[in-house]
């Protein structure tokens, strides 16, 4: 039985440390969920975008249960400072997401800061929003062995077919 | 060694001052078998303890706080000059130089270079600028703070007409031809 905690070990702790206090983590993070609802893409250091997806995404969960529900209205009254964007996460982000079950947000890493600290920083976005993409997805080139012999035998096919 | 003096009462301070007269004076010999030991006040030093200048003020000195050479900590310092055979070995070993990246690629659009898990640098830049503009017309539709819209919103470029898919949705005009990376859903 462990009596004493041995300093400076962390095994297993999930939650990292943002700021002065826990308190001041919780109201850092959500000034991030505030503004990725708002702006519905902005970039941050990479530790606090990973740290702020999980609570995100949570929310959405929450908002997906209809904006009748009790705890799902006190979620998100904590969670957004901003209070006209409660009307945009019950009319516009629950109804977007329904289909899906999960992993709403896309989180990317992109250059180092400019600034002295040159700290790694992260581009977090929801998916589906209206702006442009970041990442454009990319076709095989044809030349590749495997998109070749897919079209032998694409062609096969329309032969034996033509035949 | 240091030598304490207790205040005692009156008459054994005398008998005290007394002894010590003859011990310092060779009168004493049960002490020092004869022999005349080095006297003095000597002062608590760590480590070797060099004669101390004590020695010949006798008694007067006793009162005088340590000069500052004698109350020294000893601490360690390098004893020879490192020869740059060994500074050499020492800053080139591999721990200490910055590890090669091998996993710089070219970025398929621009052709710059950019880092495998990483963005690219100038697409993303691209990105960023057309989206601030794209911000910038929704702040002027806006026309305040704290007005988002509680229905979708869709981008449309020069000579687009919103499809039968942008019903209902707010829409944001740019002036300008679209670009080809932003591909039209």
């Amino acid at each position: 039985m462990r009596l004493s905690v041995a300093a400076a070990i962390s095994h297993g702790r999930v939650y990292r440390r943002f700021g002065l206090s826990p308190r001041s983590r919780l109201d850092l993070l959500r000034n991030l969920v505030t503004a990725l609802v708002r702006h519905e893409r902005i970039e941050t250091p990479w530790a606090r975008a990973d740290e702020m997806r999980g609570y995100a995404e949570r929310l959405i969960d929450y908002a997906k249960r209809g904006d009748k529900d009790e705890r799902a209205m006190r979620m998100a009254d904590f969670w957004l400072t901003e209070k006209d964007l409660i009307h945009k996460l019950f009319k516009v982000l629950a109804p977007r997401f329904q289909p899906h079950p999960g992993s709403y947000t896309r989180m990317l890493q992109i250059p180092n800061r400019d600034g002295l600290d040159r700290a790694k920083m992260a581009v977090i976005e929801l998916k589906g929003n209206p702006l442009p993409p970041l990442v454009r997805p990319r076709r095989d080139s044809d030349k590749t062995l495997l998109n070749q012999l897919l079209k032998g035998y694409r062609q096969d096919a329309q032969r034996a077919a033509a035949s | 060694m240091a030598v304490l003096v207790r205040s005692p009462l009156p008459r054994l301070r005398a008998l005290l001052q007394r002894c010590w007269g003859r011990m310092k004076r060779g009168l004493w010999p049960g002490v020092f078998g004869g022999q005349s030991p080095p006297w003095g006040p000597a002062l608590a030093v760590q480590g070797l303890a060099l004669v101390p200048q004590g020695i010949n003020d006798g008694g007067e000195s006793s009162t005088e706080a340590p000069s500052l050479l004698e109350s020294v900590v000893w601490m360690a310092a390098p004893k020879q000059r490192r020869t740059i055979e060994v500074n050499r070995c020492r800053r080139r070993h591999p721990s200490k130089l910055i590890e090669i990246k091998r996993n710089i690629d070219v970025c398929p659009e621009c052709g710059n270079l950019k880092q495998k898990h990483v963005l690219c640098g100038y697409c993303y830049t691209k990105v960023k600028e057309e989206t601030r503009l794209i911000r910038m017309e929704i702040y002027k539709k806006e026309g305040g703070p704290f007005n988002s819209p509680t229905v979708e919103t869709v981008v449309l470029y020069e000579g687009e007409k919103p499809t039968e898919k942008d019903e209902g949705k707010r829409i944001i005009e740019r002036a300008r031809k679209r670009p080809s990376w932003f591909v039209q859903n």
